[in-house]
């Protein structure tokens, strides 16, 4: 894990540092901040950094809006996951969370209002939060990574409320079953398991891995991404993309995607996927492939649509992935340009 | 005038020839017309007979009306620019009206399209569980299935107890068979004892008396 630019260096080895690192940059996680006109990245080296996107998407944008107006070291380890309340942004890596205010990060302040670590059951392992999941009714937050336990904190408090125990190996991916609260989670293991949160308890298991029709023995049974719309749920990852019926825990529709997805969203009409290779992908419910858009990035992990109603002219899509380069999506048809580490 | 002409076209060249280019090209002729003017007038008036002073009085006149025409020309094009402006304020005005109109149409169209794909998209997933219960057979069938099923089961039952009952009675009987063989032998084997016994009794008496 490589920190910042290292101290008395002389110039040329710096600029080549700089472009070792820029290089070797994953950026794991994207959110947009409460007012629509800002979106955050987080990468593998503990950084996040901020970028306009109204002064990117805007008609006078030069090549310096494309590039970050913030940047501070968050965390000592990758930034796996982040999310935004109104007022916060919520940022996850190594072990801890970490919370900052919005406005004071866009004044350039980089002090953290507070960071928690849940309860582990051993002191020693400090395993890794790959997903966070905010629960707007109860005013809480999720996390799950690598202790293979979902674990709910209130933000209020910042006590840890409960600990969802079920899954046998670590867990890769929340989603929120809005209507009736309950959280879905998917992971190594194979499992798709739903908690009520109500009683704390595990409510239905879909065992993707089982089901002869969406299970690839040779890439695994891990479960990589998960997106819910209340009746339907949509996952991936080892096992082929499926569409699934929650109900009668039935796969629906297979999409016929061989590289293994990292992120499925739901949005409109459409169900939008990226992962391993270049493109985003954009599949109708009926398993159609509508369109295959490519992106500047190898391979993708975070897809992030900014649906923020304060900013209607910042509507996009922004994808990240294996470099150091998140790309803008302003028509799903094609990429408009790309904002740079 | 003259002798302002004389003094300024020297120095003043370019600025008339741009001036003169900038008017429509009748004004240049125009201008020259009211010099010419001028000049005959001086001439009419210092000139001696009668026919040419009246030739010549014509001669200016004809000019002058040439001047007046083309001043009401002028007069007319103006006229005629002022309302093609207005004309094109009026277009600009119904222009921008109908960009409205067509911004609020596209809202609408907009709305419609979200519409359009929620409907979709529902129509999708009823389509997906469909396919799935096609999968599955009928419900009628499986029901006749199932009451055929249950018909013969119990067909097969009722036999299966009418022959445990034969079975029972045959057994029975052969229970009863043997019995009553058995108690045969035992009454034989009985007899057969009873009658070695008295046998045995007779030979004794026999050999036994002998005083």
């Amino acid at each position: 894990m490589e920190r910042a630019v290292p101290h008395a260096v002389p110039l040329g080895q710096m600029e080549v540092f700089q472009a070792l690192q820029r290089l070797h940059m994953t950026v794991f996680s994207q959110s947009v901040s409460p007012c629509g006109k800002f979106l955050a990245a987080g990468n593998n080296y503990g950084q996040i950094v901020i970028f306009s996107l109204s002064a990117a998407l805007s008609s006078e944008a030069k090549e310096e809006s494309k590039k970050p107006v913030v940047t501070f070291q968050a965390h000592d380890g990758p930034v796996y996951s982040m999310v935004s309340t109104d007022r916060q942004l919520v940022s996850a890596g190594d072990g801890e969370v970490k919370a900052w205010l919005w406005a004071e990060i866009l004044k350039k302040g980089s002090k953290e209002l507070w960071r928690r670590q849940p309860p582990y059951r051993t002191s020693l392992e400090v395993p890794e939060i790959n997903a966070l999941l905010l629960v707007p009714k109860e005013n809480s937050l999720i996390l799950a990574g690598g202790d293979c336990q979902l674990h709910t904190m209130d933000l209020e408090t910042g006590a840890f409320t409960r600990a969802l125990r079920g899954h046998t190996d670590y867990i890769h991916c929340l989603a929120l079953r809005e209507r009736s609260p309950e959280v879905l989670s998917g992971g190594e293991d194979g499992a798709v398991r739903l908690w009520d949160l109500r009683t704390a308890k595990e409510v239905q298991t879909i065992e993707v891995y089982k089901h002869e029709e969406c299970s690839r023995p040779h890439n695994g049974r891990w479960i990589g991404c998960l997106a819910t719309d209340s009746d339907w749920m949509v996952c991936g990852g080892g096992p082929a993309l499926t569409l699934w019926h929650l109900r009668s825990s039935t796969p629906t529709t297979i999409f016929p995607m061989r590289a293994p997805q990292k992120h499925v969203t739901f949005y409109q009409d459409l169900i939008l996927s990226a992962g391993q290779g270049p493109c985003v992908n954009q599949w109708q419910l009926s398993g159609e492939l509508k369109a295959q858009v490519p992106s500047s990035s190898p391979g993708l992990l975070s897809l992030s649509l900014n649906q923020q109603p304060a900013a209607p002219e910042c509507k996009v899509l922004t994808a990240a992935g294996n470099s150091c380069r998140v790309d803008v999506f302003t028509n799903l048809g094609y990429r408009a340009f790309s904002l740079s580490f | 005038m003259l002798a302002y002409k004389l003094t300024t076209e020297d120095f003043e060249h370019d600025e008339v020839i741009r001036k003169r280019l900038l008017i429509d090209g009748d004004g240049a002729g125009d201008d020259r017309r009211i010099n010419l003017l001028v000049k005959s007038f001086i001439k009419w008036c210092s000139s001696g007979s009668q026919e040419e002073g009246y030739s010549q009085y014509q001669r200016m006149l004809s000019t002058l009306s040439q001047c007046e025409f083309s001043m009401g020309k002028t007069l007319l094009v103006y006229d005629m620019n002022l309302r093609e402006m207005e004309n094109y304020e009026k277009i600009y005005k119904e222009i921008e009206c109908s960009i409205a109109g067509a911004h609020e149409k596209i809202a609408e169209c907009k709305k419609q399209i979200l519409q359009a794909k929620r409907i979709r998209k529902n129509r999708q997933e009823y389509d997906a569980l469909a396919k799935v219960i096609q999968h599955h057979p009928d419900r009628h069938e499986t029901l006749k299935e199932l009451e055929a099923l249950g018909k013969e089961l119990e067909h097969l039952s009722h036999i299966k107890e009418s022959v445990e009952d034969k079975l029972e009675l045959r057994r029975k009987q052969f229970h009863v068979l043997l019995s009553t063989i058995h108690e045969l032998q035992q009454t034989l084997e009985n007899d057969e004892k009873l009658s070695e016994v008295e046998e045995a009794q007779e030979t004794s008496l026999e050999t036994d008396p002998k005083p």
